[in-house]
């Protein structure tokens, strides 16, 4: 029993550890971004650098998942004759579940990544002590863009990722199960409502905290050299990753409980 | 200008600093010697609130350090500069950029203003023609001095060195000193962290050894230069760490 105990009341005190940190991390980043100066322009560049170069491997994963998913419910629904639910169900899942996870994962193992090393490397070099021993603050100038880059970001592609996956949809729709492109058309606009833009959208708002504040979390407690630049950076996509994933659940029912009351 | 009391600070169960305390005057340069692992450069950094002492009081020009929050440490850092040993250059900017940094941060200067600063700063560390590099693209030589010429960009009234002249050959060494002494003539306090002992005969007014976690001699120069048997005549001969 004891030999069960001590690794479970370690991994729990670690587990508690960094929840503290990270809490107390969100907590200067909420203070900082009302005082002092506000660096636009940084953040701009991280909105081009998240944004902008995730996009390639946004498109080829959304493209993949529409596919997929419009083969495989075509397949499963045939033996039965339900072949006409596929739109349906394709879009229902994609704007509510597929588009803002793997839109997510694929975010916080390209970008959260990047975030942790790029940290990790300059507290290792002691640019952050630099940045503050010349008075400035590392939570304004590093890590507050990143965080809102990727707020501002993260929607923006689970949109496109929507978008993208549907067309994936329709295409294999019409190619591979034989629908009528324009009977697919209006099934995706008859079955999109607002409230699964509004739960897929909601979810990527939640998903960019659970990636960019454990990267710059792993990325700022970098403490022995090189050499935990890359457990940082593992950490950091292995936490966003289990945040998203478990995240996911909680916000569904979340959401389904508002559009409830709603 | 700047005295240390009783500085104490621990890592884990190893208490490195037992009671660390001195003082500089304004103007005075003080060479801060000892062996590796000494806890020199805590102290260095804990000056300008970079690190945090368990206990014991930091006063720089008045100002009690240990006491200020983060926020409040702006004012000292702007007033303090650090010279890291390795330049801590932002190596995602230009040389230009780095120097830009703290006058772009901290005064309201044109943009010409700052072009001009700058070039005249790079001409006087002998960097001219080299602001569009990028720090990789630099020499560790030039990667210090352009460092130097970073942290001296808000013509502060102290500057703290840990190690400037480490690794650096005869040529950049001298630069550097050069530079310190220059800087000295201005009237800039300042503690330099060496293990170069020609360099802190070279700059310093004074030496002070960090030996088991405290202060276990200094002198002036000349006190040194006489005592010949003291703690710090035997760590310069090799015969004490």
């Amino acid at each position: 029993m004891s030999a069960l105990s001590a690794p479970l009341g370690a991994f729990l005190f670690e587990s508690l550890h960094i929840l503290g940190g990270m809490g107390i991390l969100s907590g200067r980043i909420l203070k900082d971004l009302f005082l002092g100066r506000f660096y636009l322009r940084l953040v701009v560049e991280q909105v081009y650098i998240i944004g902008m170069k995730s996009l390639p491997l946004i498109l080829i994963t959304a493209t993949s998942i529409g596919m997929v998913m419009s083969l495989q419910f075509g397949l499963g629904l045939e033996k039965f004759g339900g072949k006409m639910y596929v739109p349906k169900l394709v879009t229902a899942t994609i704007l509510r579940e597929m588009g803002p996870v793997f839109t997510s994962l694929m975010l916080a193992a390209r970008v959260g990544a990047g975030i942790a090393s790029e940290i990790g490397s300059m507290v290792v070099t002691q640019q952050i002590d630099a940045i503050r021993a010349l008075g400035t603050s590392p939570i304004k100038k590093i890590v507050i863009p990143r965080v809102l880059a990727c707020l501002i970001t993260l929607p923006l592609l689970v949109g496109i990722t929507n978008f993208v996956a549907t067309l994936g949809g329709l295409v294999i729709g019409t190619t591979e199960l034989n629908l009528d492109a324009n009977f697919y058309y209006l099934k995706v606009l008859s079955t999109a409502g607002i409230s699964d833009y509004v739960s897929g959208i909601g979810k990527s708002l939640f998903f960019a905290l659970f990636i960019s504040i454990p990267a710059c979390y792993y990325g700022l407690n970098v403490k022995n050299g090189t050499k935990e630049v890359g457990s940082a950076t593992t950490k950091a996509v292995v936490v966003a990753s289990i945040l998203i994933l478990v995240g996911d659940f909680f916000l569904s029912k979340l959401f389904w409980v508002v559009e409830r009351w709603v | 200008m700047i005295e240390v009391s009783d500085f104490k600070k621990s890592f884990g169960s190893k208490q490195v600093h037992k009671g660390v305390s001195f003082y500089v005057k304004t103007g005075e340069c003080l060479g801060l010697i000892g062996g590796s692992g000494a806890g020199k450069s805590v102290i260095l950094r804990s000056l300008i609130g970079l690190e945090r002492p368990d206990s014991g009081k930091i006063v720089i020009d008045g100002t009690e350090v240990t006491a200020l929050k983060e926020r409040d440490l702006v004012e000292i850092r702007k007033k303090v500069a650090y010279v890291f040993q390795g330049g801590a250059l932002f190596d995602s900017m230009t040389v230009f950029e780095n120097l830009a940094y703290p006058l772009r941060e901290h005064t309201k200067l044109s943009e010409s203003e700052i072009r001009r600063k700058i070039l005249h700063q790079l001409e006087e560390f002998g960097l001219g023609g080299n602001e569009n590099l990028l720090p990789a693209s630099l020499s560790g030589g030039m990667q210090k001095r352009v460092g130097l010429a970073r942290a001296m960009m808000m013509s502060p009234e102290v500057v703290l060195y840990d190690e400037p002249t480490a690794g650096l050959d005869p040529y950049n060494t001298k630069k550097i000193q050069e530079h310190i002494l220059d800087l000295k003539r201005r009237g800039v306090t300042s503690i330099l962290v060496t293990h170069d002992m020609p360099t802190a005969f070279a700059v310093c007014d004074k030496l002070a050894i960090l030996l088991n976690g405290r202060i276990e001699a200094q002198g002036t120069m000349e006190q040194l230069e006489k005592d010949s048997k003291g703690l710090i005549a035997k760590f310069i001969n090799g015969e004490a760490a």
